[in-house]
């Protein structure tokens, strides 16, 4: 498909907050893209600004300025949302329904025939694993449940794109993992997921793409496998630990020792160099890879330089 | 207008779970707890004045129904969230609104149906007195509370529940005394000129929520005529329409 899925271009967002009713920015200055397949993630400490970006994305609330798309259509566009599911944060739901009858309600929304609106509505509570308490009034479901319930509605309209906020949100490990898995299923169907979230565990594991966003403003974006490489050096892991490897390996950036294994981290130039090395040394290859830093150190850093 | 449907369906089930059709029960009772304190009078004037009464009495329920059902739709859904689930749908919020709007009138109308119907019976066993022009009467009041629902969605769509329930009362005591204090006022020409034009201005703009008051006809069993049914619904339509329109222009570009 060609285009992207979801365009946003400086947008800034304020309110007005507290007695003199000044404006306080909740979104500064925001640009992203995301294309058409894979899973996208949006990434920011608390208030950053990215439930307000959601927000913009989806017509409930108004830009102060900056433009954006969405599916191919101008912001507010409503045709979009025929193709778009939604899962708010801490979603709520009208409490005197059962999960058949939401679903039911908001596939009218859609204009889903009937007929196929029971059988989707069946398929998707038992995908969430909802089967056995679908007949209860969504207001006796706990938060987990709810948030099940939330996925189901959002994927009612089989969307190209779904947009989830904090999807794992009151979920436990299980419902943690459940909840990846449905994702992934739904990126190997082809579909974008955009995703917010401050667990990146989980956006490590399964986001293809993120954007970085502090105090409103969008600071670094890009595939995730490239922002997590550092250019230019090589982690080699070693069995054994030999206290002669600090010297013999002298020219390297850094080695560790723990649990056996001796780690060694190299400018590539040098990778054959610490290779000869440790076999000079007697101790076996594990593993020799580009370096990759985790998500946790990139978000960190990244905060931190922007903040300051 | 399956998306407003769907809306009104909706506002009609939460309707009925708050239980407020109680209110309809509890309204019978209380019709049948003040009949006895009735004094005698001979039986057609017992029937004028206890048509009379019943409809006022329902006037009063209506009020407090249009005003309880409207004053939460909105600030309810945008506290709770469940806004968000139903307009990140292909639904607009011209939509929103509409469906809302029709929810209330219809679970309105039930309830003063039922009502109605409560009425007429108390009175067939009162008084052997069969009086369907109770349902005239009855209509008008139902008029009156779609024109109040009306301005308390629009009011609901940027102000708080308390503030929108206490614009609520104060709406319908100024809109009750327009014919009265305000038209004599402005009649009698004692106020200045700034203060006139503002006066005359405010009377034009308010609805006359007098016009719907048709319970001493209805007291005399003839009822009101065709002809000034037709205008007052007219007329219920108009301000219901233009509150209607007040209330999407707010709600249009609100940030939720």
């Amino acid at each position: 498909m060609n285009g992207k899925a979801v365009t946003l271009e400086h947008i800034k967002k304020t309110y007005r907050v507290g007695a003199s009713r000044k404006r306080r920015a909740a979104v500064e200055d925001l640009s992203l893209e995301v294309g058409y397949g894979g899973i996208f993630g949006l990434l920011g400490p608390n208030g950053a600004g990215k439930t307000t970006t959601l927000k913009v994305l989806l017509g409930l609330v108004f830009p102060d300025s900056g433009s954006g798309t969405l599916l191919g259509t101008a912001l507010g566009d409503r045709q979009a949302h025929k193709r778009l599911g939604f899962l708010p944060e801490q979603p709520y739901f009208y409490g005197f329904l059962t999960a058949e009858k939401g679903l039911a309600l908001y596939g009218q929304f859609f204009g889903i025939d009937e007929g196929i609106l029971q059988k989707k509505s069946a398929d998707l509570i038992e995908m969430v694993g909802l089967p056995h308490d679908s007949h209860l009034t969504l207001d006796k479901y706990s938060k987990g449940m709810l948030q099940r319930f939330g996925i189901a509605q959002a994927l009612l309209n089989d969307p190209e794109l779904v947009v989830l906020d904090e999807p794992s949100s009151g979920l436990d490990p299980v419902g943690q993992k459940e909840v990846r898995d449905i994702l992934l299923q739904l990126k190997d169907d082809g579909k974008t997921i955009f995703l917010s979230s401050h667990q990146l565990s989980e956006v490590e594991n399964i986001c293809d793409s993120v954007s970085i966003v502090s105090a409103g403003r969008s600071v670094l974006e890009g595939k995730l496998s490239e922002l997590l490489t550092v250019e230019g050096l090589t982690r080699i892991v070693l069995s054994g630990e030999d206290a002669r490897a600090r010297e013999g390996l002298s020219f390297a950036r850094s080695v560790e020792q723990a649990d056996g294994f001796t780690t060694v981290e190299v400018s590539s130039g040098d990778t054959y160099r610490a290779l000869e090395a440790s076999r000079a040394l007697g101790m076996e290859l594990v593993s020799a890879q580009p370096y990759h830093r985790s998500l946790e150190d990139l978000f960190l850093e990244t905060v931190k330089e922007t903040s300051s | 207008m399956r998306n407003v449907v769907a809306i009104a369906v909706n506002v009609i089930k939460d309707t009925a779970r708050k239980k407020i059709f109680y209110v309809v029960f509890l309204f019978g009772l209380v019709v049948v707890a003040l009949a006895p304190l009735l004094p005698t009078f001979e039986l057609g004037s017992q029937a004028s004045f206890l048509r009379d009464i019943s409809v006022s009495l329902t006037s009063l329920f209506g009020v407090v129904l249009a005003v309880v059902l409207s004053v939460g739709q909105v600030p309810g859904e945008v506290d709770k969230r469940t806004i968000y689930n139903i307009l990140s749908k292909p639904v607009s919020r011209v939509q929103y609104l509409l469906g809302k709007y029709l929810g209330i009138v219809v679970s309105l109308a039930a309830i003063l149906f039922v009502m109605s119907l409560e009425i007429i019976v108390l009175l067939a066993v009162r008084v052997q007195v069969f009086s369907p022009v109770i349902f005239q009467g009855v209509f008008a009041v139902f008029l009156e509370a779609c024109v109040i629902s009306a301005f308390c969605l629009m009011l609901s769509t940027f102000t708080t529940v308390p503030i929108n329930v206490f614009a609520a009362i104060l709406f319908y005591f100024v809109c009750h005394m327009k014919t009265g204090f305000l038209h004599q006022r402005l009649v009698a020409g004692s106020m200045n000129g700034f203060l006139k034009v503002l006066a005359g201005a405010f009377y034009y703009v308010i609805p006359n929520l007098e016009n719907f008051n048709i319970s001493q006809q209805v007291g005399y069993g003839g009822g009101a005529g065709w002809w000034y049914m037709l205008r007052v619904t007219g007329y219920a339509v108009f301000f219901s329409a233009i509150f209607l329109l007040i209330g999407y222009a707010t709600f249009r570009r609100k940030d939720l």
